[in-house]
């Protein structure tokens, strides 16, 4: 497999990008192809993912509270969430909350994964340290930053305090319960975005940075022109899922604030669960997952657009 | 913590130069004074000791507290512990079957992310490498199943497990993690990045897409390979809902659904819940390790010698 | 390709629609409306008229139970089981988690010897999983044939359809109060199977400490409160008084204040009277004067607890399955019936046990929950674990429980019963008690006003009302 880059790619990082096959893909025998290599993963999408979502759409059109028979409802579901001002306000704290983590942690995730490319002492182990959060339970790491971001008697207050700066109230006050929820989350998930950014940052050949070093580069040169370039698959997916999982954002609101202090951080997600399964309102939920595809379908499709625009293949 | 999230975040600012700066150039080390270097080195290991003591508080409070005589959370975490004990061990294993729930756990959480990197990898290369059309509208297919949230799909998924008469075993609990698209869409992505040149070659070899696919791509995807395999064990390691609503015998109990049992309805033994984190930690810890060793590994045969 | 795919998406709806239609049997007549029983547990229903078996209130199920136990009708409930009453059943609950399992245990084991036809699977969930897990179970058609219920989650269930009506019930074992509590026009539909009230529990020797008068049965909200200001301590951390800020004590401070909870035909909520702004600031002005805030850790799990057992807390409202986690406190401790305004009240839950509307095995199922309810073996273990009180009438059987030494005024926990009041109940429960607890703890931490928050939860469980 050394043989494999055995011709370095030019010093510029910037391609044209192809997609075509390979020479002669065409007719049954490619079609064949495409099938062995799609079905295994097709299937199983389909039958235990596609299936359901065509029956949420379904659900989404009934009065339905899951112990007694549906009742057919049109669009009366739509209607109902499209009139209640506490809809918009899902939207809003759901993207609110985007907003602050998605920067967070994708800054936080690359620089840590830019250090930890280095050849250091102890590499293995920070990279284990800043990974552990990910595999921690979300129970375990709320009790933790409730703790630490106590109004009353927390250290990050504390702290705050000594430098004379304000001291929030953060998961008690509606306007700062978010913030808490971000920062919990961003620290949580660096480890995350740390691995992805490595596994991109380790297949950008040596060469490329040993090259332009010869040309008289400097670092930062280097990091803007080569790796950020050549990073960008890897930080075109981040930003892709994350935006993916953050407008499904659960869990962490779920044990940290429970949508709470009054209502300040109920996220969308987090409305269907309590409609599905606390409110006996499930065709109210499955209404709202699929006004919550829609926004989401709207922002992939928008960033798979510019895809072309910013992310370069080596 | 922001002051540690703080210090963390301007390290990171300042670091893209000095690291580039050293990665991979002792032959030919662009003039700087060492003494500079040896204080930059010294303040980002500083920094990553700081970053790392954070990152690993959690889990060190959480062994502490496991070990901690009747140990509450009253008192706020503390890293001290008068009178160590494992009796909050003994009682995790007497009250649930946790050798077989773990091992259900590890079962499942093997098997699925062995099919999905099956299935990923070969989804990702009919998507990075073959061209057909309407490929465009299938992989958007493929992202829109990931865009319904669970928490919706649950109940018509649980009925769909039933009138296949499935619910209840150790399929219905692989059966929505058989295949992620978020594992296709990484695996895509990482085999579209791969010199083209390297199938053009193959192929005027007289190599089909099966062979190009298994001796060429895949051992050039390994540190992409890794990343699914982390992110596809641990999905469902800490997979909660599905099990709950599909799982009824004892017998194929699952980590998340073991732990939530140890919280009663109105008091909770937290050093017995926390030594079930800790148990619970564990093996995906030691999944991850293994992972990393397989993207360096990865990094050592795409040939950077 | 789009196309392709709209058509797949087509097919698997109809597919699903077919099977939710399959699925959802047992609740396709129509389901019994609510009974009036909402606060009070006075509500005279007439409990002889559940004889009337033949009248199938639950579709196809209901016919099922019905032919059964008409063949079983002659038995009489507990002491000669009939022999021709057999089969295995799968029996779901979640009280006895985290501690109970062996007793529940034990109580499965008598019932199957003297009745040796039948066997029961228990299943046991944690509370917090319980409901996600039978209402997918239920919407699925896969309940277990027999489960439990709390009893604020009482009335949806038997409303939807989902709870089979129980036949030729004997409610001579049973307390009165109780009993009623789940029938639904005169049809039971439910069988209580334990309860427990809400006392004031008090740390004596913080009281003797400061020199206050410890409680009594006859405090009133006044002497509470002066009591807990001397008691309250911030410098050493000790407070005076615990109640949580939440819908369950809410209703209760709001009937001591005698105040109504909906108006008389239940068409409005009426809590938002001066009344009920009044007990609200009973509960919020506690919050950060004599009681610890949200932010000082209140609502954390088991915060109340630790802060009582650690001798920091002068009076705690909560309920009588804590007497187990006291046990063995190193101060002393006691508990009275909890003070009132203008009227006394306590809280009282109960928890039922119901057949499934579904179940294929009703008869067995509610041979099982008849003894589960009310046999002897069940009073004898209950009382000796000092899990949740046996529901039964005949109060001269709960002597073993008056005899154990802590607390000393165990008697408190049978007189709180004579001014019990049960939690109000809808259709729409969890949603209500989300909007009442967000107006409340909204009031507490000063985010809002009472005045402003409560006449909105007002408006929000009014128009669940309507459905």
């Amino acid at each position: 497999m050394t043989t494999a880059t055995a011709q370095p790619a030019p010093v510029t990082a910037r391609r044209v990008r192809h997609t075509r096959g390979l020479p002669g893909d065409r007719g049954w025998r490619n079609a064949f192809w495409v099938l062995v290599f799609l079905l295994p993963s097709a299937v199983p999408l389909l039958l235990f993912t596609v299936i359901p979502m065509g029956a949420s759409i379904w659900v989404s059109l009934h009065k339905w509270n899951l112990i007694s028979a549906p009742k057919y409802a049109g669009v009366d579901n739509y209607v109902r969430l499209l009139h209640d001002p506490q809809t918009g306000k899902l939207f809003l704290h759901t993207l609110g909350y985007i907003a602050g983590y998605l920067p967070l942690v994708y800054l936080g995730g690359l620089g840590l994964a830019v250090m930890l490319n280095k050849k250091l002492a102890g590499r293995t182990f920070f990279r284990a340290a800043v990974f552990l959060p990910v595999i921690t339970s979300w129970v375990v790491v709320a009790l933790v930053w409730q703790w630490l971001l106590n109004p009353a008697n927390g250290v990050v207050n504390a702290v705050l305090g000594a430098l004379h700066l304000g001291q929030p109230g953060w998961w008690t006050d509606p306007d700062w319960a978010m913030p808490s929820i971000i920062l919990a989350s961003a620290w949580k998930d660096l480890g995350f975005v740390m691995v992805i950014m490595l596994a991109g940052l380790q297949a950008i050949p040596s060469e490329l940075q040993e090259a332009a070093t010869v040309d008289g580069a400097t670092g930062w040169q280097r990091f803007r022109r080569i790796t950020l370039p050549l990073l960008s698959p890897s930080s075109f997916f981040v930003v892709v899922i994350s935006l993916i999982n953050g407008l499904q954002v659960f869990d962490q609101v779920f044990v940290m604030t429970g949508g709470g202090p009054q209502g300040a951080t109920q996220v969308v997600v987090g409305q269907i669960y309590n409609l599905t399964f606390r409110y006996g309102r499930a065709g109210d939920a499955a209404a709202l997952s699929w006004l919550l595809f829609v926004l989401i379908l709207v922002i992939t499709a928008a960033q798979l657009a510019g895809q072309r625009r910013w992310v370069t293949h080596a | 913590m922001p002051s540690a999230v703080r210090h963390f975040t301007t390290t990171l600012a300042e670091s893209p130069e000095p690291v580039t700066d050293r990665r991979g150039m002792p032959p030919r080390r662009i003039a700087r004074p060492a003494s500079r270097i040896t204080v930059g080195r010294i303040a980002l290991y500083l920094g990553l000791i700081a970053c790392a003591f954070v990152m690993l508080f959690p889990f060190l409070w959480t062994v502490v507290t496991s070990i901690t005589p009747g140990g509450t959370l009253s008192q706020g975490p503390t890293l001290f512990v008068k009178n160590p004990t494992l009796d909050a061990y003994r009682t995790l294993f007497a009250t649930l079957p946790m050798w077989r729930i773990v091992l259900n756990s590890f079962a499942v959480a093997v098997v699925a992310t062995v099919l999905q990197l099956i299935t990923g990898s070969m989804a990702g290369y009919a998507f990075g490498r073959m061209s057909f059309r309407g490929r465009g509208v299938v992989f958007g297919a493929y992202l829109a199943t990931l865009m319904v949230p669970l928490q919706v799909l649950v109940v018509p998924l649980f009925i769909e497990m039933k009138v296949l008469t499935l619910q209840d075993t150790y399929f219905s609990l692989l059966a929505p993690s058989m295949a992620s698209a978020l594992g296709v869409f990484l695996l895509k992505q990482a085999i579209e990045a791969l010199p083209r040149e390297l199938d053009e070659a193959a192929v005027i070899d007289g190599a089909g897409h099966l062979r190009i696919f298994t001796t060429i791509v895949l051992p050039l995807i390994r540190p992409s390979l890794a990343t699914v395999a982390i992110l596809a064990f641990m999905a469902s390691w800490n997979s909660f809902l599905w099990p709950l609503v599909v799982i009824r015998s004892p017998e194929l109990m699952t980590l998340p659904l073991g732990l939530s049992a140890l919280h009663g309805q109105y008091t909770t033994a937290w050093d017995v819940v926390m030594a079930g984190s800790v148990v619970s930690i564990i093996p995906i810890a030691v999944v991850y390790v293994l992972a990393q060793r397989h993207i360096i590994a990865g990094l050592a045969h795409t040939g950077i010698k | 390709m789009n196309r392709n795919r709209i058509r797949l998406l087509a097919a698997g709806t109809g597919l699903l629609a077919l099977l939710l239609a399959a699925c959802s049997q047992g609740s396709a007549s129509q389901p019994p409306s609510p009974a009036g029983n909402d606060t009070t547990s006075s509500s005279p229903a007439p409990v002889t008229s559940s004889s009337d078996t033949a009248s199938a209130a639950t579709g196809s199920a209901g016919d099922e139970t019905s032919g059964a136990s008409s063949s079983a009708a002659s038995s009489a409930p507990e002491s000669s089981s009939a022999p021709q009453v057999t089969g295995d059943i799968t029996y779901m609950e979640f009280s006895s988690n985290g501690g109970h399992e062996k007793d529940l245990a034990a109580i499965v084991d008598a019932f199957e010897k003297a009745n040796p036809g039948i066997t029961v699977t228990v299943q046991t969930l944690p509370y917090a999983d319980y409901f996600t897990k039978l209402q997918t179970a239920i919407a699925g058609g896969t309940a277990a044939d027999a489960f439990e219920l709390d009893y604020q989650h009482f009335v949806s269930y038997s409303s939807s359809g989902a709870l089979a009506e129980l036949p030729n019930v004997d409610a001579t074992p049973y307390k009165k109060s109780l009993i009623d509590a789940f029938a639904v026009d005169g049809k039971q539909f439910g069988l209580p199977e334990s309860f427990s009230d809400v006392v004031l529990f008090y740390n004596k020797t913080l009281f003797d400490a400061a020199g206050v008068d410890t409680p009594t049965d006859d405090w009133t909200w006044a002497d509470e409160k002066a009591a807990a200001e001397k008691l309250t301590d911030k410098a050493k951390g000790v407070w005076g008084d615990y109640q949580p800020i939440s819908y369950n004590e809410f209703y209760k401070v709001l009937a001591q204040n005698g105040g109504q909870f909906f108006n008389e035909d239940k068409t409005k909520a009426t809590f938002d009277s001066p009344a009920g702004i009044e007990a609200a600031h009973w509960l919020t002005d506690k919050s950060g004067s004599v009681m610890p805030t949200a932010a000082d850790g209140a609502g954390t799990p088991d915060f109340d607890t630790n802060l009582f057992k650690d001798g920091k807390l002068a009076m705690w409202h909560t309920g009588i399955w804590m007497f187990g986690a006291l046990a063995d406190v190193p101060f002393d401790w006691d508990i009275a019936v909890e003070p009132g305004n203008t009227t006394k009240a306590s809280a009282m839950f109960a928890n039922a046990v119901a057949v499934s509307a579904s179940s294929k095995n009703a008869a067995a199922a509610q041979k099982w929950l008849e003894f589960l309810t009310s046999s002897d073996a069940m009073v004898n273990t209950r009382l000796g674990s000092g899990w949740e009180l046996p529901p039964i009438g005949d109060e001269s059987k709960l002597g073993a429980y008056l005899d154990q030494p802590k607390p000393a005024n165990r008697k408190a926990v049978f007189d709180a019963l004579d001014n019990a009041v049960l939690p109000p109940t809808i259709e729409s429960q969890q949603e209500m008690q989300d909007a009442i607890d967000d107006a409340l703890t909204g009031a507490a931490a000063g985010n809002t006003t009472v005045e402003d928050s409560l006449p909105a939860a007002a408006a929000t469980v009014t128009s669940l009302l309507g459905g």
